[in-house]
């Protein structure tokens, strides 16, 4: 049985549609990721489960047990906000232990809990402070302590991580992942962050104005994304998108005479004739002349970054990046010829935006 | 938590304000209306109906005009030195020197002081025969015989309107710095890296920043000024020869002074109405200042 | 910041002191005339500083003698304290949960709009019919009937900075006590109401002082010693009948004492306040 469902939820604020049916099916312990752009309806879809808001149709299960209408606080969800909500006029003992206080938990065994939870977060020489007193960090522990010490069905977590610093994110990430292993509780996790969502979910779900674009593992978003949406949106630098148009050799690249060889049975899948979007990571491609499909064009940027060296140049005038190993001999103004392996290569519909698989399988 | 049940709750919240704003506010609104049309007076006879007998009569009556006039005058002349007085105060007490803090902590008393004292205070100032500003006018040499600053009909306008200003330019000037201190500072700074001067900075990165809160400050104090009544009914009761009566007393004096309290009913909603409609123009001028500013 | 020239500087100084003397020439011979003997404020020429400090018409008002002017200006100190406290205690009863309503459910937001905008209708278009209903529940001259009164100008003024005030508390912090499991009254109770307190007490202050300050009420609903306020007493003290002048100046000191401390002290809260009004309008 699956832990958490969210099934057909749609939400309206006056005419405007925010969410047009979001179907999700979560196993028990799962890391759902949901990843999208600012006003995607990420934070709606969270406060709908954490009933905070009503949705306007649709249900949400949790352990087969429908939530509409269930108060926030009998649902066993617990939640951390991006702002951290922390109670600012608690101590932060108080404040992790409130939700037990307000459950009526005996005093000895709330203190029990919020130790424990303090202990796993590190925080204990911070409980009789008040979250003012705490850095960016410490209040991030202390909103998650929690949501932790609740011992809940389901978390919720909306951007947690967006107002720290980059090397505390980094540090906070790994933490959370952490966590996850040990307790081993369903989440649900907000996050516009391509990074975290990659690195925490065992599923991500990519959303854009109100629908889900795709729902997979980590893997199947990076190596196989359903839309040109998510494949421009998970990655950095973004995937290469070049207008391409089939042909009986293979994808001809619009404004050039370049073609980019396809064995005859991939081809056969390829709808001829009409524009297609052709999609390559930066990093598929490799700095050799020989292997692979070949794939010519004008370099015109390098730069090195130390681990990597960034090639950007254009085909046909379209424009195009790669990602090469620091050593590889590259000269702005001369033409370079690269290589790709046919796995690399992802073709979209120009007009409806959907993958177009090349494999047969 | 639906929707609905958030609301029914919200409205359970405000209930008891509600009950006691329609109370104390909207039934004696609706009684004053009611009353607006009768010859109903203030003790004993309920009146009866008249119909809009008491709105022609008052308004063709020659007291209407002039207290209009005067009222106008009053709030247009004070509302303007309380405006300039109170950017020109924020404008230099936004600048750098000795003393600044605790002028603006001074800025503070003129506002704080009661109303009442406040006219009584310069009640006592402009006293005939041993006010202070005679005895300072004399003894400097401007004035040879001690005036009558509130009992001449020439003096009496000018002397409330410097009574009243003193009182309220702080109020605008403490809105005003707020205002000027809410001005980014780099801001101010990439103008001076800009090269702008001093007129084109105030004009154009200052300004914008004023102009909302000065603009809610002018309606707050129109509306007060068209309202006034305390600081002239301790200072001159409308006196003399009706010379600084305004609407709020003329009221006053139907209703209460003569006791008809139908054709006092009508003066207060005529009152209501003009001030209604400066309201709303205002308001809508407010928007469009707002709109541009932000 | 650019620097200032000395003729600027030279200037600057100078508009701050005309604008010092300006706010404190009143204020300061409200003072003298309050500690001059009857003597000196009827001299010609007239004496500005006093030969001798007199600070006696200070005891004569506080004192409570039967039938004294001291006995009258201690009961309606009295009066004006009761009458703006109950109406400061109500409309802040009244503004708190309404100005949460109204800050967390916007959706009823147009009644307070509805409720703030009576601020425009000046008192004298109410003044007749609660003049009548005071009469006839036998609240004239009465400290309730006029701090009931005295609801019309305070509690919407302190919804409205109530209002502002629980705008500025996250909805977050509410969600997530929800969340934890709180109930309303818990959640306002335990997290809220603590975290408004500071804005509670600028409305309750600045409530108190439009009470002190009203005028218009007390004068048409108050007629004696039981419920007559200071200003009230004032303006009759200055209406005539006293000759010492100083004794006037005296009880305007002692009425202006209390909102003029509390605006010096709590300065910044004030400001705040006024401006948090004005500029979100
Ligand atoms: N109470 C509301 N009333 C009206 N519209 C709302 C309300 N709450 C959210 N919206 C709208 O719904 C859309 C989705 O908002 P939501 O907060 O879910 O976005 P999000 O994906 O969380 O964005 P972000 O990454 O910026 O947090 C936005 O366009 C927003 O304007
Ligand atoms: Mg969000």
């Amino acid at each position: 049985m699956s832990a958490l469902v969210v099934d057909t939820i749609r939400k309206s604020f006056g005419d405007v549609e925010t969410l047009k049916g979001i179907d999700i099916s979560l196993e028990s312990g799962e890391f759902l990721v949901l990843l999208g752009a600012s006003g995607c309806g990420k934070s709606t879809l969270l406060n709908i489960i954490a009933g905070l808001a009503e949705p306007t149709g649709g249900d949400i299960r949790l352990n087969g047990r429908s939530l509409i209408g269930v108060h926030p606080k009998d649902r066993d969800i617990a939640m951390v906000f991006q702002s951290y909500a922390l109670y600012p006029n608690l101590t932060v003992r108080r404040n992790i232990g409130f939700g037990l206080e307000m459950r009526k938990v005996p005093a000895a065994e709330r203190e029990k809990a919020v130790l424990e939870a303090a202990r796993l977060l590190q925080i204990e020489p911070l409980l009789d402070r008040r979250p003012s007193q705490l850095s960016g960090g410490q209040r991030q522990r202390v909103a998650i302590g929690r949501a932790l010490v609740r011992n809940p069905q389901l978390f919720l977590f909306d951007e947690p991580l967006s107002n720290l610093d980059a090397k505390l994110r980094m540090e906070m990430r790994t933490e959370l992942k952490r966590l996850h292993q040990m307790m081993k509780t369903t989440v649900v996790y907000v996050t516009h962050d391509q990074i975290e969502a990659m690195t925490l979910a065992t599923r991500i779900a990519v959303m854009r104005n109100g629908q889900i674009e795709q729902l997979g593992t980590p893997e199947e978003i990076y190596n196989r994304p359903a839309t040109l949406y998510v494949a421009t949106f998970v990655g950095a630098p973004p995937m290469n998108l070049l207008d391409v148009t089939a042909t009986a050799e293979g994808l001809l690249i619009a404004g050039s005479d370049r073609v980019i060889p396809l064995p005859p049975p991939l081809l056969a899948a390829v709808p001829h004739g009409k524009t297609l979007k052709l999609g390559i990571r930066p990093e598929c491609f490799r700095a050799e002349s020989s292997g692979g499909l070949p794939l010519t064009l004008r370099c015109e940027v390098v730069e090195l970054t130390g681990p990597e060296l960034i090639l950007s140049g254009n085909v046909g005038g379209q424009r195009l990046v790669a990602t090469l190993s620091p050593r590889t001999r590259a000269v702005a103004g001369s033409d370079v010829t690269l290589a790709l392996d046919t796995e690399a290569l992802h073709l979209f519909d120009a007009e409806t935006g959907k993958r177009i698989d090349l494999r047969a399988d | 938590m639906s929707g609905t049940w958030l609301t029914t709750r919200a409205w359970l919240l405000m209930l008891p304000l509600l009950i006691v704003m329609v109370a104390v506010i909207g039934w004696p609104l609706a009684d004053t209306v009611q009353l607006s049309f009768t010859d109903a007076k203030l003790v004993g006879t309920s009146g009866s109906y008249v119909g809009f007998d008491n709105y022609v009569r008052l308004v063709s009556g020659n007291a209407f005009g002039r207290t209009l006039f005067t009222t106008t005058f009053f709030a247009v002349v004070v509302v303007t030195v309380e405006m300039l007085f109170g950017v020109l105060a924020a404008l230099l007490l936004n600048q750098r020197f000795h003393g600044r803090t605790l002028l603006r902590a001074l800025l503070i008393l003129p506002w704080a002081l009661p109303t009442v004292v406040n006219a009584t205070l310069w009640r006592l100032i402009y006293n005939p025969e041993y006010g202070a500003l005679n005895a300072a006018l004399t003894q400097i040499g401007i004035l040879d015989n001690y005036r009558s600053w509130l009992g001449e009909p020439g003096t009496a306008l000018t002397a409330l309107i410097v009574a009243d200003c003193w009182k309220n330019f702080p109020l605008v000037a403490m809105i005003a710095l707020a205002a000027l201190q809410a001005v980014p500072r780099d801001v101010i700074a990439a103008s001076y890296v800009d090269g702008a001067s001093a007129f084109s900075r105030f004009r154009f990165v200052t300004l914008p920043y004023l102009a909302g809160p000065l603009m809610v400050a002018l309606v707050l104090r129109t509306i007060e000024a068209f309202k006034v009544f305390d600081i002239i009914w301790v200072m001159t009761r409308g006196g003399p020869a009706n010379s600084t009566r305004t609407m709020s007393i003329l009221v006053y004096q139907e209703a209460f002074s003569f006791q008809r309290a139908g054709s006092g009913a009508s003066l207060a909603l005529i009152v209501t109405l003009i001030i209604t409609v400066l309201a709303v123009a205002y308001g809508t001028v407010v928007k469009k200042v707002a709109g541009s500013a932000a | 910041m650019e620097r200032q020239s000395p003729l600027f500087r030279l200037f600057l100084h100078a508009a701050a002191l005309l604008l010092a003397a300006i706010i404190l020439t009143p204020l300061l011979w409200l003072f003298v005339m309050s500690i001059s003997p009857a003597a000196d404020l009827a001299a010609k020429p007239l004496r500005w500083w006093p030969a001798t400090m007199d600070f006696s018409r200070y005891a004569t008002l506080l004192s409570s003698v039967e039938n004294s002017a001291g006995a009258a200006f201690m009961a309606s100190l009295r009066n004006s304290l009761m009458v703006a406290g109950m109406a400061t205690v109500a409309a802040v009863a009244l503004a708190v949960p309404a100005g949460w309503a109204v800050s967390r459910t916007p959706s009823v937001g147009w009644s307070l709009s509805v409720v703030i905008a009576t601020y425009m209708l000046p008192p004298v278009a109410l003044a007749v019919p609660l003049y009548m209903a005071l009469a006839k529940f036998g609240l004239l001259n009465s400290v309730f009937g006029l701090a009931l009164v005295y609801l019309t100008i305070l509690a919407p003024f302190t919804t409205w900075l109530m209002k502002s005030g629980f705008d500025g508390i996250p909805r977050e912090i509410e969600q997530a006590a929800v969340i934890d499991g709180a109930s309303l009254w818990q959640t306002l109770r335990i997290i809220t109401l603590p975290l408004a307190m500071p804005v509670v007490a600028t409305s309750a202050l600045f409530a108190f002082l439009l009470g002190w300050d009203e005028f218009f009420y007390a004068l048409l609903f108050t007629s004696d010693q039981r419920a007559k306020t200071l200003t009230v007493a004032i303006a009759d003290l200055a209406g005539g009948r006293v000759s010492d002048y100083g004794l006037i100046a005296t009880a305007g000191v002692l009425a202006a004492l209390p909102p003029v401390l509390v605006g010096l002290v709590m300065q910044r809260a004030l400001i705040s306040g006024l401006t948090s009004g004005g500029v979100k309008g």
